[in-house]
């Protein structure tokens, strides 16, 4: 038995055969041909140009059945690229003029084109060199005598274990239903794969490195896409585990799907917001139906480095404002540029000694003001539907917050002039994720409309740990003591000056020490989508006062375990069964 | 020959449904169609060759056709792109 971490990607656990999906491209050679044979080459890449868009054809038409018209276009690309003559014809002309076999020439042809895409920078055009490359491989496979199309190996239900899989192979598999779940070696949550086992609810964990190597096709494997975990040949005693497990998360499921409807309110009818946190802009489209009432913060540093840091405003504008009509009419948060730190930013000025205490988030943007200032435009632009706020990540001082007004400023009078800044101005908070900042909101909140705590850093600065620091992770708790109390300052202070205030991170997510954020009075909660649900169901079942007199005894404890305990026993108490989800 | 600029309107420029929609509407004329967008030229009836432009908008391309039936190729297409390819309301 053996576990495999990875990223998850849609919430599920399910057990089944894993198949390995071998898509190691075949090497193919240079081989060349006679002037006699280039009639045959050409009569063979035909024949395979016909079986390949009879196969597109086919998963086509399957997308559309349980998609719509739109996720199929996916395919439509592939399909429209095979008919394109001028392609076909360049193919052609490599094999009349270097003399060689049809699969050689098919990797010229490619080859040259992904040199074309690779060097466009316009993020919207770069799924294409996917495309060009998937409908070529069919192609080259399509060459072999008598070869099926791709990914119908063996029957039944699988779970797919790949290095990567194409836009191509993920429909084939998914629109026929064989595809139990999904596990890559690979990242990629923006491609088309991953869009799709999202869509359609397929549990899948990427990002685990090298699954393909310690996976064998016919295993048996069990996929927690709650846990991003999988477990590889598990014991006849955890296989019964893991089957209640799943008709366990079945009932749950059931439950959950009439909780989105529910209004938001404990049992004694004290209001809370539940909020998603957002990385991609597809994920707007789905939220609401995870139960999400708007999206507290989106994530948008993928922007900045998957365009090359060269995205331009009118980009931007249109992503923005696509997520804010999509959830439209609750709020949308936009956070900036959140650079620096451990996100690999190739806009860093320099190798810092120090990175989590050095140039990040806005003191990145303070000094070098550009891009900064082409968001914040294209934040003001995109608020047309008024639903659009912005949130400043990492605050120190007041300084900065005055920094970033008069670049407001000037932003709003450049778009005025320009006749493009919609009526409504977007309201504009910053992150408490630096201790000092807590201790001043009552002066930072004189410029600004709302706060959103950062819990993750707000742990990470006041407890100086590092949570991806396995040695010393254990210290990164929400229960310690100095941060409890850190959060009861917090809401003491924004009350104080009759502010918002939503918190992000982690622990929002999460049973108990949302529980607990609610006790001490916070309403917003922003989270990972899928978290919305349980948080929920667990919100839903409770009595605020109730929660309240607990939360209010946690003064008396000094150590982070005594608090988790008596938290844990007294919901339990209160509400048995309650933590029994599965996320607790 | 004739040649035509022509502004791309439409939000998200040349992308695969736009290009689609582009080279299936030259592919309906007898007359050689390229388009020539920052120094590059391809052939207006080949959907890679329309894709690997990365045309976006409120940039100009050229429009260029020869053929019996140029006139008429170059309205058809020029009136695509400000109908915005049909894809904005």
């Amino acid at each position: 038995m053996i576990r495999i971490k990875g990223k998850a990607v849609s919430p599920g656990i399910v057990m089944g055969r894993a198949l390995l999906y071998n898509f190691e491209k075949e090497v193919i050679r240079a081989e060349n041909i006679g002037a006699q044979s280039v009639q045959r080459e050409i009569w063979r890449l035909e024949n395979a140009v016909k079986k390949s868009q009879a196969q597109l054809k086919k998963i086509n038409l399957g997308m559309q059945k349980i998609m719509g018209k739109d996720a199929a276009f996916i395919i439509e690309t592939q399909y429209l690229l095979l008919k394109d003559s001028h392609l076909l014809d360049e193919i052609r002309g490599a094999i009349q003029g270097k003399l060689v076999k049809a699969e050689w020439a098919i990797k010229q042809v490619e080859k040259k084109y992904l040199d074309i895409f690779h060097s466009i920078p316009d993020l919207s055009f770069k799924a294409k060199s996917n495309d060009i490359s998937d409908v070529l491989n069919r192609l080259i496979a399509n060459l072999k005598k008598g070869s099926p199309a791709a990914a119908a190996p063996q029957p039944g239900q699988v779970i797919l274990v790949a290095d990567d899989i194409t836009p191509s192979e993920a429909a084939t598999l998914m629109s026929n239903k064989r595809l139990l779940g999904l596990v890559l070696n690979k990242g990629g949550e923006t491609s088309h794969t991953v869009i799709l086992a999202r869509t359609l609810g397929i549990p899948a964990i990427l990002d685990t490195v090298n699954a393909t190597d310690s996976i064998f096709s016919g295993d048996t494997l069990a996929l927690d896409s709650i846990n991003g975990e999988v477990i590889v040949q598990p014991t006849p005693a955890l296989a019964e585990d893991i089957a209640a497990r799943i008709e366990k998360f079945r009932e749950y499921k059931e439950q959950l799907k009439n909780l989105s409807q529910l209004p938001e309110l404990t049992l004694d009818r004290h209001q809370f917001r539940l909020y998603a946190n957002i990385e991609l802009p597809f994920e707007s489209e789905i939220v609401q139906s995870y139960g999400a009432k708007g999206i507290g913060l989106f994530r948008t540093e993928f922007l900045y480095l998957d365009s090359k840091m060269s995205i331009s405003e009118e980009e931007q504008c249109l992503i923005y404002k696509k997520i804010a009509q999509n959830i439209f009419p609750h709020p949308l948060v936009i956070r900036t540029y959140d650079l620096g730190r451990d996100k690999s930013d190739p806009a860093a000025p320099r190798r810092e000694e120090n990175p989590s205490l050095g140039m990040m988030a806005v003191r990145l943007f303070l000094k070098d003001r550009e891009p900064f200032k082409i968001q914040i435009k294209a934040i003001m632009r995109a608020n047309t539907s008024g639903n659009i706020r912005i949130l400043f990540p990492m605050i120190t001082e007041i300084e900065e917050i005055r920094a970033i007004k008069a670049i407001m400023a000037e932003a709003k009078k450049e778009l005025q002039r320009a006749g493009a800044y919609p009526r409504k101005d977007v309201q504009t908070g910053i992150m408490l994720e630096i201790p000092a900042a807590v201790r001043l909101i009552r002066h930072l909140g004189n410029d600004i409309d709302f706060f959103s705590v950062g819990s993750n850093d707000l742990i990470q600065y006041l407890l100086a740990v590092d949570r991806n620091n396995s040695d010393v992770s254990y210290l990164f708790s929400p229960y310690h003591p100095a941060f409890v109390h850190i959060l009861k300052e917090i809401r003491t202070e924004v009350d104080r000056i009759g502010k918002e205030v939503t918190i992000c991170g982690e622990m929002a997510g999460q049973p108990i020490p949302a529980l607990m954020l609610l006790g001490m009075g916070f309403t917003h909660f922003s989270m990972n989508a899928l978290a919305i649900a349980e948080i929920k169901r667990v919100f839903t079942q409770i009595d605020y006062m109730r929660l309240r007199r607990i939360v209010s005894q946690l003064g008396r404890f000094g150590s982070r375990t005594e608090i988790e305990a008596f938290l844990r026993t007294e919901l339990e108490k209160l509400y048995p069964g309650l933590l029994s989800g599965p996320n607790t | 020959m004739i040649e035509k600029t022509q502004l791309i309107h439409n939000k998200l420029g040349l992308h695969a449904r736009a290009a689609a929609k582009l080279s299936h509407l030259a592919n309906l004329y007898a007359s050689d169609i390229y388009l020539i967008y920052n120094e590059d030229k391809v052939n207006a009836k080949s959907l890679l060759g329309i894709l690997t432009l990365a045309a976006s908008v409120g940039n100009e391309i050229i429009l260029q056709a020869s053929g019996g039936d140029e006139q008429e190729a170059i309205e058809a297409i020029s009136d695509l792109f400000n109908r915005k390819f049909d894809e904005e309301s």
